[in-house]
This record gives structure tokens, sequence and C-alpha cells, in this order.
């Protein structure tokens, strides 16, 4: 808080009109910068056209539900990151946990591999180790001082350590029909997976927008320095939230286990672009303190409608790679406020 | 009822409190008066909970008291309004007053934002705003924003019996008229429930609003009376009344500037800082441009160095016309900064002495495209030379280096970079009395070479004693020119007249 | 069901090659606490009776020895406890051969198996076995096989499959400068041949991706009717495998006019990739779908669960390639028309008893032909017909291979 920080504004005495607006006239009228935060909405709705114009199967109910389908682990995921880059901080372990999380599962849950069918209990029992392993992420961060950056990347690879010692690298078979019915049964025409994600993503709005700790992550992100002085318990409410991303991924991991019918140290594999491409491309700034998990909710839609849209139009497999790439540039170019970066690194 | 008593409060070298005693007491405006660095905004933290005094105490009602965190002052009835605000521009108003208070809201676990909103509105009627608490904050003006925290404040009386005390630190440098004119009569409204203190460099508004005045003067409480009793001229002679000691800034070195202009600037303007500012530079010339914060004279020092480009009126740079969009700009043409923060914008601590007095000159290190290290660190020893700078090798780390020395080195940068146009930013801050002794030989030794330097200067000591001319800046425009050649130096009451 | 042997598969790796650091800390620390014990003038035994005595290699150590050089030689030691983890307990200059495995890691199915099928090759002939792993880095992988090299004085065999094609020069001179028998596997670089490193570079065995690209696309093309449309999962586009097996598919393709080849999609090896652009193409194409080739299991495991969660499960075929258990169960119970697999248990363990033979002079590689230099191995097509035997003899239980077989899966010398 530099006391001396210079600032645009009026002064006292008869002020001319030019000393009270400072800087040159903004390039943009007022009313489209205030349409910023919808522009993740509007992108969707734009590509969604765009794709059915072109092939028009791509509004067919079973599409939808297809769209859904792909979109349901990723979102889960999402949702956990979310919370922590409002934080102001990143999780890069998105893949290990998960990984954890479906191999725990698949030898807890009938399998072919041995005698354990602690069903449900077991799912359970995953997604709590899930989050014991994202309150470690939480611990060494906020006790240790390492950067989350760093922690998240240890704890990536030491889960992923510990999914391959627990098979050995072989992959288990889930055989548990009530777990597999998450991903094959289905309720009003979409896998219950998918509900499971709506679930999801309702109760993190209602915990973003009515509890405290939600309250709080925007406090933390927006201004550490001042949530601090403000009395806010900044260390635990950080523990508490890399710990629910980490039961977050853990719910991915069941639902990965259950989709793909199997567990194995690498079925994590790949998701971390996609999870953090969807929580910026939906709007969360990655300095934290902006965004939520509704537009998190739209950037996944993007993702997913993206890659089905890239297949539906025969798009060589060459390009997409280039897309997606591009995707996220636009994505971060549309929702940054460039005039509030000085220096950008 | 709120007392503090005998507390000092050092940072590092700089000695900000030097036994303050003040008190407040219920139902009265208190204000507090004094130059940039007396000490008001560290008494302020020091009553806010933000700082912990090294020495002495504050009591409350008699008692002892000690804060710990700006939330124990909260409970014990003490809110500030920070000059720079300290509301959190992704919340709404609602969430800002409420921050860390959620608990009141909360049921079964979930925050009645319905509830939140309407305690949120309560709060804004004292002070008579009506805006939606819904708002986020990073969309209200300044002056709206100054209501919201001047409510956040008030909010504390609910959070506590005891008496309110609002420390409200510079509300109105930044406000418009009108804007001020709503302050203060919901300052004088709500006398009734608190007792306010109110520190501002604008002498007419203290005397407005406050029934008593304590003066500060470095680091000390000079002077206490009731506003009745208290003249402006009184003020500005108690605020800066001192000595000055000729031979301190080398006034006997002092030599009229050469003739020929190095700079000039004509109906100069930045909008919403500063305008109409016109002025001459000449080889050699020490010109000093004085003002309090918000006068834009830090604006204008910024636009020198092309931090920020004008938006109307010319700039001449040795004859030329031009309009600095960067400080690379200015570097290429023979302008060098010695920033304030010299720590973080002026050296790369990290690096050694010989990379950093290169940094703005690499070409004439480089032999064949490449930076040759033998030349650099010869130009580096004869530098450390030239100026006394102390250090062990060329080859030493700069954070290793005392304050004035880095002072030094961050000066010998912008040498080697021959630059003739030198814009000093509080050359002397944080340094002791030794370190600026020899800054100010140095400006003379500069002077003497014919190299233009503009001052930006913490002290109006300083500016007196070392320049050839001086502007005073106040609401961004010049309000006087003075001519300080040695002999017939204007007095520090001249300069403060025109200042506040 | 065999979980007996399935658990086999489960539990970590364990290697009686393979000491705790700590292990070789304690010995350590009680050897120097004999030295130092020793090292007194009172009892100085002769050299002769130490020498007998030590039933160890320190036969670096001479009695009597200045403390200096015990230290200076503690260090060293000390410094290849940090290797401890990896070595056998004991290595002698002139004993007891090492074999050795390099691999990518041991987090997938298929190198778990490589890996079982060497640790079985050491045991039938004795040898101490050492598995390095690679995770996918170079550096590391040339520099794990560089430290087993020097500590075993070039006394080891070598089987690598090199985690890029560059990896396998440095890798194969090392050995060569070290006189240690080398084979790799996969992935070579074009003008790097193992009859120029006669005779420390054994063999080079790679599998034709063409070939069998080919013959699984023939297994669809057959299940599907001999007409239709088809869908095609490819692996990463810069892997060599992946431009392989496409090629194979492709002159399936040429010769049966009547499929027509609707999209190829790149699912990155990777299953979950896999069940989103199956997804995709059910909308695009809906039932012109009659098959779906897939380049590896993986995406092949990925795409039948896509089916399964459409009911489609078993009314598309799949072909997918590598023989991983799940595929093989896929293909008995009709949803996987065929895979191919490489049984990296013989790849194990065939890949460090050809070595061993050079190297214990079973053969000289010198007066082999080329074919048996360069060759490619023999992947077994697995379809309904063999499904179920296959299973039993290969994952159920471990293959049998006979070690002394050494040339019995050639099937001819690689492409040049």
């Amino acid at each position: 808080m530099d006391p001396e920080v210079s600032r645009q504004s009026s002064n006292s005495g008869i002020s001319t009109p030019a000393l009270r607006e400072p800087g040159r006239a903004k390039l943009r009228p007022r009313s489209l910068r205030r349409l910023r935060p919808f522009a993740p909405f509007f992108a969707l709705v734009v590509l969604s056209l765009l794709v059915g114009a072109l092939n028009p199967r791509f509004f067919e109910f079973n599409n939808v539900v297809r769209i859904a389908n792909s979109a349901a682990i990723p979102l889960v995921l999402a949702l956990g990151e979310t919370f922590v880059i409002i934080l102001g901080s990143v999780d890069l372990s998105v893949e290990g946990v998960l990984a954890v999380g479906a191999v725990v599962i698949s030898l807890l849950v009938r399998n072919d591999s041995n005698a354990n069918a602690l069903g449900w209990t077991g799912a359970a029992l995953a997604i709590a180790t899930c989050a014991a392993i994202g309150c470690l992420n939480g611990l060494i961060h906020v006790q240790l001082r390492i950067p989350s950056f760093m922690a998240t990347l240890g704890i990536w690879f030491v889960g992923v350590g510990i999914a391959t010692l627990a098979l050995g690298g072989s992959t288990v078979r889930v055989l548990d029909t009530s777990i597999r019915s998450l991903a094959l049964t289905r309720l009003l025409e979409f896998p219950l997976a998918v509900w499971v994600a709506l679930g999801a993503l309702g109760l993190a709005w209602v915990f973003e927008r009515f509890t405290r700790i939600g309250r709080y992550v925007y406090a933390i992100g927006g201004g550490e320095d001042l949530a601090v002085l403000s009395g806010i318990p900044v260390k635990r409410v950080k523990v508490i939230i890399f710990t629910l991303a980490g039961a977050l991924y853990g719910l991915g991991g069941l639902l990965a286990a259950a989709q793909l019918g199997m567990g194995n140290a690498l079925i994590g594999s790949g998701r971390l672009f996609f999870t953090i491409t969807a929580v910026v491309v939906g709007g969360s700034a990655l300095t934290g303190g902006e965004g939520g998990v509704l537009n998190t909710f739209i950037g996944v839609l993007i993702i997913a409608v993206l890659a089905n849209g890239m297949v539906l139009l025969g798009i060589s497999p060459y390009v997409q790679q280039a897309v997606q790439g591009l995707l996220i540039i636009v994505a971060v170019a549309l929702s940054i406020d460039r005039a509030r970066l000085k220096i950008v690194k | 009822m709120l007392c503090v008593k005998n507390v000092s409060k050092t940072f590092g070298v700089v000695q900000a409190l030097d036994d303050v005693s003040l008190e407040i007491g219920e139902n009265e405006v208190v204000g507090l008066v004094g130059e940039n660095g007396a000490g008001k905004s560290t008494l302020m933290r020091v009553l806010a909970g933000v700082y912990a005094p090294d020495r002495g105490s504050l009591q409350l009602d008699g008692r002892s008291i000690v804060f710990g965190s700006p939330t124990g002052a909260n409970l014990n009835g003490i809110g500030i309004v920070f000059q720079e605000q300290s509301l959190l521009p992704n919340l709404s108003i609602a969430e800002n007053i409420y921050l860390g208070q959620e608990r009141q809201f909360v049921r079964l676990g979930l925050i009645s934002r319905r509830r939140l909103n309407a305690a949120a509105r309560r709060q804004l009627e004292k002070v008579h705003a009506d805006f939606d608490p819904r708002t986020r904050t990073s969309e209200l003006s300044f002056a709206a924003r100054q209501m919201v925290e001047l409510a956040k404040a008030l909010a504390l009386e609910e959070r506590t019996d005891r008496h309110l005390v609002i420390l409200l630190d510079e509300p109105t440098s930044v406000l418009e008229q009108r804007d001020i004119d709503i302050l203060f009569a919901r300052v004088r409204a709500l006398r009734a429930r608190a007792s306010f203190v109110f520190v501002s460099h604008r002498l007419e508004e203290v005397l407005k609003i406050s029934d008593r005045i304590y003066v500060m003067k470095d680091g000390r409480v000079v002077a206490h009376m009731p506003t009745a009793d208290a003249t402006v001229p009184q003020l500005h002679q108690l605020m800066v009344g001192r000595d000055r000691h000729a031979e301190y800034y080398r006034e006997s070195r002092q030599h009229a500037p050469r003739a020929e202009v190095v700079m000039e600037a004509s109906d100069l303007a930045v909008d919403g800082a500063y305008r109409e500012i016109d002025f001459t530079l000449r080889k050699g010339e020490v010109l000093g441009i004085a003002g309090v914060i918000g006068s834009g004279r830090e604006e204008l020092t910024r636009t020198l160095f092309g931090f920020l480009p004008q938006t109307r009126g010319m700039l001449r740079v040795n004859g030329r016309e031009v309009r600095l969009n960067s400080p690379s700009e200015a570097a290429d043409i023979g302008i060098g900064y010695i920033p304030r923060e010299r720590r973080v914008e002026g050296l790369v601590l990290p690096l050694s002495v010989a990379v950093n007095m290169t940094l703005a000159s690499l070409q004439a290190v480089k032999i064949r495209g490449v930076i040759s290290p033998k030349q650099e660190r010869e130009l580096a020893k004869h530098w450390v030379e030239k100026l006394h700078v102390r250090t062990p090798s060329v080859d030493a780390l700069c954070l290793q280096l005392s304050g004035g020395n880095q002072q030094k080195v961050v000066l010998s940068k912008w040498m080697n970079a021959r630059s003739r146009i030198l814009i000093f930013d509080h050359p002397t801050r944080g340094l002791d009395v030794g370190a600026k002794e020899e800054v100010y030989e140095l400006i003379r030794d500069l002077s003497d070479d014919g190299i233009a330097i503009v001052l930006t200067a913490d002290t109006l000591e300083e500016t007196i004693g070392l320049c050839h001319s001086i502007l005073v800046m106040r609401d961004g425009r010049v309000t006087a020119r003075f001519d300080a050649s040695p002999g017939s130096k204007p007095s520090q009451v001249d300069l403060i007249r025109h200042m506040v | 069901m065999g979980e007996m042997s399935i658990c086999r598969f489960l539990r970590p790796q364990r290697n009686p090659g393979k000491i705790s650091v700590l292990r070789g800390a304690c010995y350590f620390v009680s050897e120097f606490i004999k030295r130092i014990y020793s090292n007194s003038a009172v009892n100085p035994p002769n050299r002769g009776d130490l020498a007998a005595h030590s039933s160890n290699h320190m036969n670096d150590f001479t009695y009597p020895i200045p403390r200096r050089t015990f230290i200076r030689r503690a260090a060293v030691l000390a410094g290849s406890g940090a290797l401890a983890s990896i070595l056998p307990y004991r290595v002698h200059a002139a004993e007891k051969v090492t074999v050795v495995n390099s691999i990518r890691s041991l987090s997938n199915p298929y190198h778990a198996t490589w890996n079982q099928g060497g640790q079985a090759f050491a045991n039938a002939i004795g040898a101490d076995y050492v598995t390095l792993v690679t995770e996918g880095d170079s550096e590391k992988g040339i520099a794990d096989i560089r430290a087993v090299l020097a500590k075993t004085g070039g006394n080891m065999v070598l089987n690598v499959d090199p985690n890029d094609s560059p990896d396998a020069r440095p890798i194969v001179e090392a050995c060569v400068k070290a006189g240690a028998y080398v084979v790799t596997q996969w992935n070579k670089p074009a003008d790097l041949h193992p009859w120029d490193f006669n005779p420390y570079y054994v063999a080079h065995i790679s599998f034709d991706g063409v070939r069998y690209g080919e013959e699984t696309a023939n297994a669809l093309i057959k299940a599907i009717g001999g007409s239709g449309g088809i869908v095609a999962l490819g692996g990463i586009l810069s892997n060599t495998p992946a431009i392989e097996r496409k090629a194979g598919l492709q002159k399936a393709l040429d010769a049966n006019p009547n499929v027509k080849l609707l999209d190829l999609q790149v699912a990155n090896w990777k299953s979950s990739e896999a069940f989103s652009i199956v997804g995709s193409w059910l909308t695009r194409f809906g039932d012109q779908i009659k098959g779906i080739w897939a380049a590896n299991d993986d995406m092949g495991t990925g795409a039948l669960e896509a089916l399964r969660a459409e009911n489609l499960a078993g009314k598309i075929p799949i072909t997918g390639i590598d023989g991983i258990k799940l595929a093989v169960e896929a293909v008995s119970a009709g949803e996987f028309a065929a895979t191919v697999s490489w049984d990296p248990y013989w790849q194990g363990s065939m890949g460090l008893a050809i070595p061993y033979a050079a190297k214990t002079g079973k053969f000289d590689p010198v007066k082999e032909p080329k074919s048996h230099r360069e060759f490619y191995g023999t992947g077994s097509l697995v379809t309904k017909e063999n499904a179920d035997e296959f299973y039993k003899s290969h994952i159920e239980s471990a293959p049998k291979i006979d070690f002394s077989d050494l040339w019995g899966r050639v099937t001819g010398q690689i492409r040049e």
C-alpha cells in the first residue's frame, strides 16, 4: 500500500471536464465492456451454431447426450481446479490424484484381480483417499511455503507412482455392476455420470455463492494481504480448498473407472490440459479472484463441443491440435483486462 | 479515552515516530497535520493495529492495551479508512463491508445474501449513500468507494460496545469539492456516535472540521491546540520551522547554470494529473519541483522519463520536440532516472555492481556484438573510484551494498550512459546523514559538469538548499516559481503557502 | 479362475537382486567397524587370510591401509551405495553375470510383463537381474545404463527398449566400450547396424507394424463380412508404430475395394480420447459404421466402452494391437474381432537370452546372417478361434519359453 501511488482523479475547485476523465477516450464503448464476462457464453453459442450449420446432426438429441457424456468427467475435474485457481494458486496434480482414485476403486469393488467387493463403501474410501492427497497438497503449500505449482507437480508424480505400485503396472477390470451403472444406466436419456457431474456443479455453485469459505476464496484471490488483515483464516481456507479439489478429482476417478470399466495408472494421462483450459476458457482469471464454477461449466462445454465438432466436420487430425492450442490463446486474449496489466510475464 | 503514550517506531534507519503522545476523547474530531514524512500515516497505522509500536503503549479508557492485528483494533472500536483504498475490487459492497464478519448472516452453513445486503444497506444509510450493496466495488468511482470505506468503518458499531474511533487518512486528497462537502457533513453528523482523527495536508479543511489539532514534524508532536486558536500561517510555521544549515547542502558550490537550454516544457498536461506546466531547464541547473501528494509532481516527473507520455502540450529536449513513450526512448535521448525505490526500480539487486553500472549502456562494452566482461569491469572500476563507491569489488552483488552506495551505483549507470539530463526522484530517501551529504556533493559535481537535474526531493529543505529554481505545484498546476540562488533562497513557509 | 497367477501380475515386483539402501548402509558400517578394529597393531592378520576370509567384493581393501585411503574408498563405496537399490547384493568383477532390462516404465501392462520375462530368464540361469526404468527420459536411460556398465565392469548383458531412436547409438557405443553384449528392440536409427559393432551389438528386434496393422485390418474386414464402412483410431502421429500400422491398414483397404474408410482420427494411444471420438463418430456416421480399427488395445477398449454406453458392444467389431488382457478377454467375448500380441514376456526374456548366448559362446554373432542380426519378431494374431487358448497360455500363466530357441521367432530381416 504505497501511500504515494498516484491516482488519476479530479481535484478541488471548479474542475474542468477534461481533468475528470483520465486517459484518452476508450476504444470500446462502455456497454461493450460490460458484456465481457459473457464472452465465453457467446463463444459457446456461436461455436455451436457454426458446427450445427455445417453438420445439422450436431443438434440431434443423441449427440447432445454424447457431448454431455464426454464432458462429465472434465467438468468434475475442472470444478476442483476452479476453486484452486480463484484462490490464485494452481493444481497440477489432477492426473495423479485421479489415477489413485480410479486404481483404489478398481481394487476395492468387485474386480477381476482380487476378492474385494466393497461396492459404494469402496467408492467412498477412494474419494476420501483422494481428498487426503489434496489435503497433503494444501499442507505442503501452506506449511512448507512451497509454491502450489511445485507442490502439486510433485504430488502428480507421486500419485501416478502410487497407482503404478498398487497395480504393478497392469490394468484391473471393474466388474461391479452398480459402479458401472454410473456410466451405463441412463436417467432421462442421460447416463448417471452426467447427473452426478451436474449435481457436483450445483453443490459447487452453492458452495461458491453461499458459504463463507466460498466467499473467502474470492477474497484471498482478490487481495491476500487484505484478507489476512481482515481476519480471514487464509491458511485454513487454502488447505480446505485443496482438499476439496482432491475429493473432486477422486470423484472424477470414480467416474472414469465406471466409464472405461477399468483402473490403471495411466487413466488420468492427458487430462490436465483439458482441465486447465476449461477453467481459463470459461473466463476465470489465472491470477485469481475472478470467475466461478458457472464460467467453468461454459468452458468445459466449449471444449467438448469443439472436440465433437471437429470430428463431425471431419477436420484433419493434423489440424486439430493446432486448433486446440489456438483456442487457449484466443480465450485468454478475450477475457483478460489488458488495460490493468502493466507487466506481463 | 484513547491515548497514545510515548510511542516510538523505527523502520530500519528511519525513525518514523519519536516519543509521540496523543489523546482522543469521545465525540470529537481531532486533526493531525504535518509535512510529508512527518509520521502521520505511521501513527495512524499504529492506532489501527497494523503496526506495533517499538516503545510506548496505547491506552483505552485508562487501561493499557495491545491490538496485535487490525482485527484486534476493530474489536476495540477503532477503524481506519486508508488513503489508498482497502476494498477488494472483485467483491461487492456488502461483501466488503462485512469481510471476515459473515458469521452473523449464516444459517445452516449458508450465508443469507438477503440479510447481508439488507445489513449493508443499513450501514450505507449512515453515510447517506444509496448504492446498491450488490455492486462490485471495482465499478464504483473513487469517491463512492471512499464512502463505502467510511460505512465499513462505521459498521464496527455493531461489533463492539466501545466508543468508536474512526481514523481518516488523507480522505480528501483525491476528492472533488462536492464530495468533500458531503464527507464533512457526514462526519459532523456522525460525531454523536464516534470520534474521528482527520489527517490531511489541506490546512483549511482541517481547520474547518476538527475540534483540536496536533502538529507533527520529523516524527514528533510539536504542537497541540484547540482549532479555535489556530491559523494557517501558524500551522505552516510549526510544520516546517527548522534551521537550514547552508553548508549541509553545499550551497557555496552552487554556481549559476549555463545559458544553453536542454529541456523546455510548454503547456504540458496529462489529463487527470496536471496541466499548463511551463518551465525551462538549462545545462548545469538544478530544478526542484515541490508539492504534496496529489499535486501532480509525481506524474510530471514520470512524464519526463517516459513513464507517462503527455496528453497535451509540448516537451522539447535539446531543441527537438519529443513525446517520450517509454523509458527506453528517454534513455536514448540522454535522460536518466534515479528512482524513488532504487531497490526495485533502480538496480537489479542480485546482479553485481559492474553489471548494474553498464545496464543502460551495453553498447559501450560490446566487442563484435558480444559483451566484454573485461571492459565492463574496467568501466565499473572507473566509476567506483570516481564516485567513491564503497564496495568489496566490482563483482560484489548490489544487495550487499549500503543504501548510499547503491544510490551511487544507480547514478553511475546513467553517467555511463552519458545522460545529460538526470531526474532525481527522492534521492536521499532512506539514507543516513553521511550518505545524504555524499549525494549532495555528487549533485554539485554533476551540476558543475553541465548536467541538468530535475529534483523531486523528500523535504522542502532539500529542495530549497539544492536547487537553482523551484516550481511549486498544487492540484495539478504550478502555483509559484522561485529563484533559489544562494543568498536569496525562499523560506519553507514561502513554499508551503503555495503547496497546501 | 486363475486368481493366484493373476495376483502375481499385480504384486509389486520383487527382485532378489535389489537391496535396500539401508541394507547396504548397514553392511558398509559393519565393514567399517571391522576394518577400524582390525587396524590396531595388536593382532594383524596376514593379507592372505583376510582375502580368504572376506566373503565379498572388497578386494580393494588390503590390510593394513592408511586411514585416508580407507576413507576415500569408503566415499566411493558410499557413492555407489546410491546405486545399491538397483544393484545386486554381490557384484563380482569376474564372477556372476548380470542381466539388465531397460524399459520405459513399469506403469503399463506391456512393460510389466516384459520385466517378468526378464526375471524368469535370470532365475533360470542363476544370474543377477536388474531393471532400469527410463520414465520417458532419454538422459536418465543412458545415464543409468552407463552406471550399471561401470559397476559390473562390463560383465553383463543388456536388453534395451530405447526411449527414443537416437538413444540407441550412445547406448550401443557404451556397451561396446565396456565389452557388454547388447540387444536393442523397437527403436534405433536407420543407419545403426549390429554388424558394424561386432561382436557386442548382437541384434536388433522389432515388429513389423505394417504387417500387423494389415493383419488386424483383414480380421476386421472379415468380421464385417467383406464390405461396409469402418473408422480408424490412430496413435500419436509422429510415432513410428502409428505410421507403420496405419500403412498396414491402408494396404488392407486397397485390397478390399468394398470396404470404405469413413474417417481416421488420432486418439494418441489413450482410451479416454478414443471414448470421446467414437461418441462423435456415432453422431456423424450412425449406422454406417460397421467396424472400428484401433492402432492399439488401449484405444480399442476405450472405443468398446463408448459402444457399451450405447448398447452397441459386440455389435460393432473392434480390433486393437498389443494383446493386453482386457483385449484378449474382449476377443473371447466377441466384442473384439482381433488383437495382436507381441508377447512382451518373450521380448523381456529372449532379449536377454540372445546376448547371453553370444556372451557364453553358444554362437558367434559375426557368423550369423543379417536376418539374425536385425529381424522382425513374431506377433501372434489373437482371434476368436485361438483367444481362449491364448489366454490360458499367455495371460493366466507365464508363457513357456524355450530360452535356447534363439531364432525361432525370426520372421525376416528388417526392411532397409
